[in-house]
């Protein structure tokens, strides 16, 4: 597996040849330029940055956390830390029978809740839909948030789940990342929980620098080689 | 600016930690957070500084100039403070006229200064009932968490002790810069406001805009260096009961004391 590596600002020519651009590229001619700050990955023919910064933009099917910031006769408005605002049809929630005569919203879910929920669609044309209807979804109902840069999230995770596998095992954590960078840690342990801030702050704070997953080991005190099913990077 | 809208999580935990006599970033009840102050940030002002409150920041800068006194002031100088709060300071705040927030900053720190008669307007008075010298004080939240009063008010404060009056003299009435002459500012006493704000029965000094979100009432309290109370404003729906009342004076003072060290060594 070979895959070169730099760092890359908006405008600068990554490649040029028969590649094929992918995410936080363009192609102009035969060269790919990049279009956000980052580091630049090719990988047999493909192109792309993986950003150090940004925004979230939803995608369908992504889980976040969202924070309820409003009531309409019909639907929940949703802080989702992103440039769009969430909307969750009250029928969501309450099923096709709901009634705005009947049903009051904020008994349900009031203004200031956490909510896990799923982007159920969105074509940036409108603001993207929300849905509760599956497993795991729903209010939050004990934590704390966390607040990452939604650009570190898939670093958070690590590959297959291990970073954040690691964490959790070793703080006894119950952690939701949301994709738009809201994190709900739950622990019955006091210091857990502080533990699992930090090593949450840590790889936010180092996510771009490579064997993350050991030094993240080394804070939280793991012995080397614990957990190790995983492919360290 | 309405405040901020804080999850539920948060609050309650908030709430929690009051029970212990805890705060959510660690400090003491009655602890400020970490005050840096520099002062001469604004080359062409009179005078200027920045302040540093936590995550709240403001830039203050005084302009001192000549002007008409008011017509029922002829005797003293003029003395006017401002605040606004930029767009770029706070998600939550949009340009356009100032709203009531605002106007109540700029109020709650031009008392803190007048009542205490920091400093002695008397002697900015170049001919009486004509002619006087007017210092505008001129406060911008350029960062904003939580306890803007005391950021706008602290800067406004250090920014006067660090300024320098130019001279002006009255020549056929009309005044005229004496050109390389300046002077300290004709000053009485240093004013040190602090804000509280109450959650539940508890109550905490300088609170972070996570702690306003969660507070029932609030109040500024500006003592001068004699220890004297000379302003003070309430805000909030709900209320103080008279021992909240007496505690929370007895923490404007013993905090006042601290911060108005710290204000003595720029001077």
């Amino acid at each position: 597996m070979d895959v070169k590596r730099r760092y890359v600002i908006p405008g600068d020519v990554i490649a040029t040849g028969p590649l094929r651009p992918e995410h936080n590229v363009y192609q102009d001619g035969d060269r790919i330029i990049a279009t956000s700050v980052g580091i630049s990955e090719i990988y047999e023919n493909v192109v792309r940055v993986i950003p150090l910064t940004g925004t979230y933009v939803p995608k369908t099917n992504d889980l976040i956390i969202g924070k309820v910031i409003g009531t309409s006769p019909l639907s929940w408005e949703f802080d989702i830390n992103s440039p769009f605002m969430g909307f969750l049809p009250a029928q969501d929630v309450f099923g096709r029978d709901y009634s705005p005569t009947k049903d009051e919203l904020r008994q349900r879910l009031d203004i200031g809740d956490l909510v896990a929920a799923r982007i159920a669609n969105f074509d940036r044309s409108r603001d993207p839909l929300l849905t509760v209807q599956d497993r795991d979804l729903g209010k939050m109902e004990s934590g704390q948030l966390v607040e990452i840069s939604p650009s570190k999230v898939p670093r958070l995770i690590g590959k297959r789940g291990s970073m954040i596998q690691t964490i959790e095992m070793a703080t006894k954590a119950m952690i939701t990342i949301g994709q738009n960078g809201w994190i709900v840690i739950s622990c019955e342990v006091p210091d857990g929980l502080l533990k699992a801030i930090e090593a949450i702050k840590m790889v936010d704070a180092l996510a771009h620098t490579p064997n993350l997953t050991e030094r993240v080991k080394s804070m939280l005190g793991v012995p080397a080689g614990e957990y190790n099913d995983t492919i360290n990077d | 600016m309405e405040s901020v809208i804080l999850d539920q999580l948060k609050r309650d935990r908030i709430l929690d930690l009051l029970k212990e006599d805890k705060r959510i970033d660690g400090r003491a009840l009655d602890e400020q957070r970490p005050l840096s102050i520099e002062t001469g940030v604004i080359p062409k002002a009179n005078g200027s500084a920045r302040i540093k409150l936590g995550n709240t920041q403001v830039i203050t800068g005084v302009k001192i100039q000549p002007d008409k006194p008011f017509p029922d002031l002829g005797d003293k100088g003029i003395l006017i403070c401002t605040a606004e709060i930029l767009p770029l300071a706070d998600p939550r705040v949009e340009p356009g006229p100032p709203t009531e927030e605002v106007i109540e900053l700029a109020r709650v720190v031009d008392r803190g200064i007048r009542e205490t008669e920091m400093i002695d307007l008397r002697q900015l008075v170049l001919k009486e009932g004509k002619s006087v010298i007017g210092l505008f004080i001129d406060s911008s939240v350029i960062d904003s968490d939580g306890n803007l009063f005391d950021a706008c008010s602290y800067a406004s404060v250090t920014a006067i002790l660090s300024c320098t009056v130019p001279k002006y003299e009255l020549k056929d009435d009309v005044p005229v810069l004496v050109e390389g002459v300046t002077s300290k500012p004709p000053l009485k006493t240093i004013p040190v406001s602090v804000t509280m704000a109450r959650i539940g029965n508890y109550i905490v000094v300088d609170p972070t805009s996570e702690e306003e979100a969660c507070m029932d009432a609030r109040i500024t309290i500006t003592t001068n260096s004699e220890g004297n109370i000379c302003a003070l404003q309430k805000g909030g729906s709900d209320g103080f009961t008279v021992d909240q009342l007496v505690r929370c004076s007895e923490i404007a003072l013993s905090v006042g004391t601290k911060i108005r060290k710290r204000f003595e060594q720029l001077m």
